[in-house]
């Protein structure tokens, strides 16, 4: 395999795709987060409470790799968390919220909209502001949050929020409403730093709940963080893991600027979006990508870029979901190699 | 209401999850003085029947699943008393687990509820569940089945400790090994040697009781 050394820089490659210019290459953004941590000698925990070490480890994460965005993820409940939920930090998983909040409404008096600056959400303004200075003029920043409905429902627990979806609607739309407007609050501070809101919704996934559900609970709340990001003259993807083919019209509908996929065949994708996103994946992160080979990644990836031919605005080459701590780089590596030689297009530099 | 309308009422309201109503007609198979068993057989089990059939086609997801088990749960605590114990044939018992190091416990969930209503009985040791607690357990309730659920891939090899374990201790014969969960498939299965997979729960309880011999 002939691997290219890239033209532009990953900024570039960005700017020139968002102003309709040409490309070197297929942009390729592989959902490589918490497990820098080991790149650099430290715990997944020290990663999620230290700025400085989840920068560092990001800036040798874009070294070695030179992807086109840099993702500042901790895990699926720092919403909920800066809005009163306690989580439980181990060494080297991403927290997790054990023991729910919300028991009863009640319990509503034990949590609040979450400001700016509650819960660990600061972790990732000291990340930003190293990360701005350091890399900031060669590759785009974004940060990864759960929407609403994951938020909501972490706060009450899983199961009792798919009751209360039929059993007590009321509850539901209140922790709804109260944590969309903890994500508006982070995602104002976000943009301020000049970085890109990414919205994920693990809990909204069609995994769980029916598409009749996705347009009760996820769709009119997601909006609303779509619309405030447009607002700010922000680009916001959304990103749904687990099954997502019978909802992947609704979550364009949306707004959202990417369209970012895991368990969803690319075909149908393809036929929904229709142009009117990009379409951010799916390379599976817990299968070929854990396991290799690498000339399986190799094919595998290919076969996407194929079949997402000629996809406009544009097929961004990705993971379907974050990369955990035991994908070996290589494999990683493995994708840039793709995005390097059979993702390449006919480039002339211009002076 | 003939007994035939009253189980078809019961199985559609169920469907429906409309749980007073379940409870409801419940009362009035006692009042009628029909026999408990029949009523779970021919009215809640039928419903829940129905229900995962909706949920393997997924016309029916995760909260419509919970509502109808609250349904056939609130039938089953008005006609539980007057059943008669010796009517039933003894039920499957199955300890059913998250395996260590994982919090993922939607799927595993689902799998309990609707065997617990198919006539297993149901010991759930909950998420994160230390390796040998599944032993342990399956050992103290006498169990026919240990079933062991994981959507991690960093966890799945937890599965084959456990069945290491049962055949260093001699007593692999004595468990049917199930498993399932995302990345869980017939190949892995093979390669542990558990005795049976499932990609869903309606599919694991069909399969469960084929294994058992009850069809
Ligand atoms: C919802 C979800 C969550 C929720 C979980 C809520 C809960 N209480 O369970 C939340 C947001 C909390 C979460 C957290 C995390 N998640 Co998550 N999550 C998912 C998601 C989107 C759906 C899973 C689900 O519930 N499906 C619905 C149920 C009904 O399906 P099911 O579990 O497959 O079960 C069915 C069958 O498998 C079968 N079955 C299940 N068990 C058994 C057992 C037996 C015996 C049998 C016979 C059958 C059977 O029957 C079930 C019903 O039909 C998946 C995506 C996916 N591709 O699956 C990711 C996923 C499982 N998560 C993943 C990850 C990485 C995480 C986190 C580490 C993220 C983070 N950085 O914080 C944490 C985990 C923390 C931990 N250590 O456990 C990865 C796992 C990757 C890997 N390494 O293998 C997945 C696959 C996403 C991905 N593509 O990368 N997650």
């Amino acid at each position: 395999m002939l691997i290219r050394e890239d033209i532009l820089t990953p900024k570039e490659r960005m700017m020139a795709l968002l102003t309709g210019k040409p490309l070197d290459r297929i942009i390729c953004m592989p959902i490589v987060t918490t497990n820098l941590a080991q790149l650099i000698g430290k715990t997944v925990k020290e990663f999620q409470l230290d700025g400085q070490v989840m920068a560092d480890a990001h800036i040798a994460g874009f070294q070695k790799f030179g992807y086109d965005l840099i993702y500042l993820f901790t895990n699926c409940s720092c919403v909920a968390e800066a809005m009163g939920a306690e989580l439980v930090y181990s060494e080297d998983e991403p927290a997790n919220c054990e023991v729910p909040v919300i028991n009863s409404r009640e319990d509503l008096s034990k949590i609040k909209v979450a400001e700016n600056n509650d819960g660990q959400l600061p972790v990732y303004y000291e990340a930003l502001e190293i990360l701005n200075q350091a890399v900031g003029d060669q590759v785009f920043i974004s940060v990864c949050f759960s929407g609403p409905v994951s938020t909501a429902a972490t706060l009450r627990g899983v199961e009792a929020f798919a009751r209360d979806t039929y059993a007590d609607p009321e509850l539901c739309h209140t922790l709804l409403r109260m944590a969309t407007d903890s994500c508006k609050n982070f995602i104002r501070e976000i943009v301020s730093y000049g970085a890109i809101p990414i919205i994920l919704e693990p809990i909204a996934s069609g995994s769980l709940f029916s598409p009749k559900m996705f347009d009760k609970i996820a769709f009119p709340y997601i909006k609303e963080l779509v619309d405030l990001a447009h607002e700010l003259k922000a680009l916001i993807p959304l990103h749904i893991c687990g099954k997502t083919h019978k909802i992947v019209d609704k979550m364009t509908d949306t707004g959202a600027d990417v369209i970012s996929l895991d368990k969803c065949d690319l075909m149908i994708a393809r036929e929904k979006v229709a142009g009117r996103a990009l379409i951010l994946g799916n390379i599976d992160p817990a299968n070929e990508l854990l396991f290799g080979p690498v000339e399986e990644i190799h094919r595998i990836c290919i076969e996407a870029i194929d079949t997402m031919k000629g996809y406009t605005p544009a097929f961004v080459l990705s993971t379907g979901c974050e990369t955990g701590n035991k994908v070996p780089f290589k494999h990683i590596q493995a994708m840039l190699d793709v995005a390097r030689s059979h993702g390449l297009y006919e480039y002339i530099k211009e002076n | 209401m003939d007994k035939e309308t009253l189980f078809r009422e019961i199985s559609h309201a169920l469907v429906e999850f409309e749980v007073e109503k379940v409870a409801e007609l419940a009362e009035q198979t006692l009042l009628q003085n029909i026999p408990a068993f029949e009523t779970i057989t021919e009215g809640l089990v039928t419903g829940m029947k129905e229900v995962s059939r909706l949920f393997e086609e997924e016309e029916y997801f995760l909260p419509e699943v919970l509502m109808c088990s609250d349904a056939f749960n609130a039938g089953l605590e008005v006609v539980n008393p007057h059943l008669d114990k010796a009517s039933l044939e003894k039920p499957i018992k199955m300890v059913i687990g998250v395996v260590e190091g994982d919090t993922h416990d939607i799927g595993k969930n689902l799998v309990g509820i609707l065997s617990g209503a198919s006539g297993f009985e149901v010991y759930d040791l909950g998420r994160d569940v230390p390796l040998d607690r599944f032993i342990e357990k399956a050992e103290e309730v006498e169990s026919d089945m240990i079933c062991m659920s994981t959507l991690m891939t960093t966890t799945m090899d937890g599965m084959k400790t456990v069945i290491d374990r049962l055949i260093e201790r001699n007593i692999r014969d004595k468990y049917k090994v199930l498993i399932g969960g995302g990345p869980i498939s017939q190949t892995f299965c093979d390669k542990i040697g558990a005795d049976l997979y499932a990609n869903d729960a309606s599919s694991a309880v069909r399969k469960a009781k084929e294994l058992m011999g009850r069809v």
